[in-house]
């Protein structure tokens, strides 16, 4: 039985490459049939805004690596709801489904596997 | 089924501390590593975030981080490792989550 893993995203799109290598373990993880969850908190949840134009600081948009998530069976995508808020967020549409946990979620969410990922 | 989350940034800095406080189940372990020791300084504002929510986790620090950083534990509560009982801590726990 393969082992189960939280990857936490926590920095934003444009902050370095931590945000792009996290979506890469994901992607890897999918592509082996690893069972991996996603939670997005902090600056994290900056990746799923929708409408952003990396481009114009020639670096890659993340978002086509997002989308691609639940193609490689990343079904399970988690984003932190008092961080959207934090950051003026709450209301907003996002780039792609992720269900809204709060803090009591996210604690219980981190019970239920063998490993973390923070990134 | 705890947790021991692990952290090395100072809690001035970034969110590192407050969001770990934030996510924490009752029984966690927390190791300060690095300049995220700068938590267990008298007086600062990372201290009293600390203590807020003491009764929910056990602290750990890395003594050598401490000690070179002229902080004075006397007053915490606070379990001081050197690396021998860091690893022995790591495999205690469920799982570990490495805060970057």
């Amino acid at each position: 039985m393969a082992q189960s893993v939280l990857l936490i995203s926590r920095q934003a799109p444009w902050a370095g490459i931590a945000a792009a290598e996290a979506l890469d373990i994901a992607l890897a993880a999918g592509a082996f049939d690893l069972p991996l969850s996603m939670l997005f908190m902090d600056d994290g949840v900056f990746q799923l805004l929708a409408q952003q134009q990396p481009q114009i600081l020639e670096q890659k948009d993340l978002s086509a690596n997002l989308q691609a998530l639940p193609m490689f069976g990343i079904e399970q995508l988690y984003v932190a709801q008092q961080c959207l808020s934090e950051r003026g967020l709450a209301d907003s549409s996002l780039a792609i489904e992720a269900e809204r946990l709060d803090d009591l979620q996210i604690q219980q969410l981190i019970r239920q596997f063998d490993h973390v990922i923070t990134l | 089924m705890t947790t021991l989350h692990i952290l090395n940034s100072s809690p001035a800095n970034t969110a590192q501390l407050k969001s770990c406080l934030r996510v924490l189940s009752v029984g966690d372990g927390i190791v300060l590593t690095g300049e995220a020791v700068q938590a267990l300084r008298a007086g600062s504002a990372a201290v009293q975030k600390l203590s807020a929510c003491e009764h929910a986790y056990r602290l750990y620090a890395l003594q050598e981080d401490v000690q070179a950083r002229a902080i004075d534990t006397a007053e915490m509560p606070v379990t001081l490792l050197d690396y021998p009982a860091f690893v022995a801590l790591c495999v205690e726990y469920a799982r570990v989550n490495s805060w970057t």
